[in-house]
């Protein structure tokens, strides 16, 4: 067993971090890297806060899934298809979703929550360059696990509306995967939108 | 489980704290983020035996007293051998998302004697993570096929002393193996009888290869020779076999074969006394199912098994490892 000590790709500077992140951001050149068989620097987005945003800030970081979609046949036993609907740009049975996959560590009930509200509800956020010197919270989910997880939340939109899904034939391509940090803000009762 | 690996920081020097599987870590003296490589890309570990001779022994002479062994096992018993292996055992875990959907039939008979059948729709969601473990390499005659325990101390101190079994099986067939398993369970827990869709996605979190110590105690009774193995660990026995106690075995024959005979008859008479050819067959299959078992006793009763043997025909047989993650419903 060898234990190497983790640097950033770009500038060679070592990386520093309180808890265990698959992200492995170097604050000196702002370069993220992850290590998915391979050493790979990735492109990622911060969001802003909101301008009235309290002070206890952290951002979160999901994985933005640029997906096409197309929906071939479907049965439903008291109920119909509408939410899939909803989410198609393009035609009634096809077209591109984002789909967010939370990427820290959470439980499956956050995790459903926040997969679910942000793709049924795309955030609409401005982009800042840096994390300002807030609290990030460490990315657990390797990206190749964020794109298998997109079906599950595909078909969990469809088989959490009434009725009773019985059928369900679709097609589902991911065409583009991004880390994106949005803006949340601590409470009690654990995270709220910041954005 | 959070484990000292003998290995310190490349930055500071301090002892590292790794958890199973992981292969990111981050020092907690100098923060510095750390990637661990292991063999072929496998963190592995090795459990510190902390168990002796004495104890296992101890172990061994409790382990013959109980179930149906021989009554004089201790008086007759004779210790051949007794020394500490490490066995070598895949650790996986994998999760499992997805949903099963599809109906249950349910029939119910109205009071003209129709039978009506009620089809009830169902989707369930199957969300958690399996874990398991596996011998990575042929365990001959052990008995032992997956780890009971997952606590302990680790250390790769004993590794000289103790002699090691050598893997045997790819990291990728022990994966491959989890995901089947993993996909089978997830089925069996969506609990659709009837499918129509399903949508499950399995994937492999954590891989990592665990050397275990075991304890081989051989021992002969009679003219034959039997073994038994004890955790290293936790100082249980794990696998075994001892002589049966024919006296057992007689009062088996005796009892099982007088009530299941019993019952046959019983059974006969009162369904043709009645009139009704369901007492009668109910009778006899009881009857027949007993005598069944009375066999199966008397055939294999000469030697108790315990453990994961492939000839095992009597008791319980250990199921495999397996820790069952939270697990979430949603109707």
């Amino acid at each position: 067993m060898k234990v190497l000590q983790i640097k950033c790709p770009h500038c060679q500077q070592p990386i520093y971090s309180k808890v265990r992140d698959l992200a492995f951001y170097c604050s000196h050149c702002k370069t993220m890297h992850i290590r998915d068989g391979g050493i790979n620097v990735i492109d990622f987005d911060v969001a802003e806060f909101h301008t009235n945003s309290p002070p206890d800030r952290v951002y979160m970081p999901f994985w933005r899934l640029f997906s096409g979609f197309t929906i071939n046949q479907s049965n439903v036993a008291g109920g119909m298809l509408n939410k899939l609907g909803r989410l198609l740009k393009d035609t009634a049975n096809g077209g591109n979703i984002f789909i967010y996959i939370p990427a820290w560590e959470t439980d499956v009930n956050e995790f459903k929550r926040w997969a679910m509200d942000l793709t049924e509800a795309q955030p609409v956020y401005s982009l800042r360059l840096d994390f300002n010197n807030v609290e990030r919270a460490p990315t657990v989910v390797p990206k190749e696990e964020a794109m298998k997880m997109a079906d599950f939340v595909i078909v969990t939109m469809e088989a959490e509306k009434p009725g009773t899904l019985q059928y369900l034939d679709y097609q589902l391509q991911v065409h583009d995967a991004r880390l994106i940090y949005l803006p949340f803000i601590k409470g009690a009762g654990g995270v709220v939108p910041g954005f | 489980m959070s484990v000292s690996v003998g290995l310190n920081c490349p930055s500071c020097g301090g002892a590292i704290q790794i958890s199973e599987g992981d292969n990111v870590i981050n020092c907690q003296y100098c923060d510095s983020l750390l990637w661990v490589e292991g063999d072929a890309g496998v963190i592995t570990v090795a459990y510190k035996n902390l168990q002796d001779r004495d104890g296992v022994l101890r172990a061994t002479e409790q382990w013959w007293r109980k179930g149906l062994k021989a009554m004089d096992l201790k008086k007759k018993g004779r210790l051949m051998e007794c020394y500490p292996i490490y066995l070598p055992f895949w650790s996986t875990t994998t999760r499992v998302a997805g949903w099963v959907c599809g109906y249950e039939e349910r029939h119910y008979t109205d009071k003209h004697g129709n039978t009506h059948t009620e089809r009830i729709p169902k989707e369930e969601m199957v969300l958690r993570d399996y874990q398991y473990t596996n011998i990575a390499c042929d365990p001959g005659d052990l008995g032992i096929k997956y780890l009971r325990n997952n606590a302990g101390e680790v250390s790769f101190i004993d590794f000289e002393s103790i002699p090691t079994f050598e893997s045997t099986t790819s990291k990728d067939e022990a994966v491959e193996l989890s995901k089947q398993r993993a996909m089978s369970d997830a089925r069996d827990d969506a609990r659709v009888p009837h499918v129509t869709f399903e949508k499950i996605t399995v994937i492999p979190k954590r891989l990592s290869m665990i050397y275990y110590p075991v304890w081989v105690v051989r021992y002969a009774y009679g003219e034959r020779m039997y073994m038994a193995t004890v955790d290293g660990v936790t100082g249980n026995v794990l696998s075994g076999r001892a002589p049966g106690d024919p006296l057992y075995q007689s009062l088996a024959v005796t009892g099982g074969t007088s009530i299941g005979g019993l019952i046959g008859a019983a059974g006969l008479a009162f369904g043709i006394g009645a009139d009704d050819p369901t007492i009668a067959i109910g009778g006899l299959v009881i009857g027949a199912v007993i005598l069944g078992f009375t066999y199966m006793f008397f055939r294999h009763g000469s030697e108790i098994i315990d453990g994961d043997f492939d000839d095992k025909k009597l008791g319980n047989p250990l199921k495999g490892f397996k820790i069952a993650g939270t697990k979430w419903r949603f109707n």
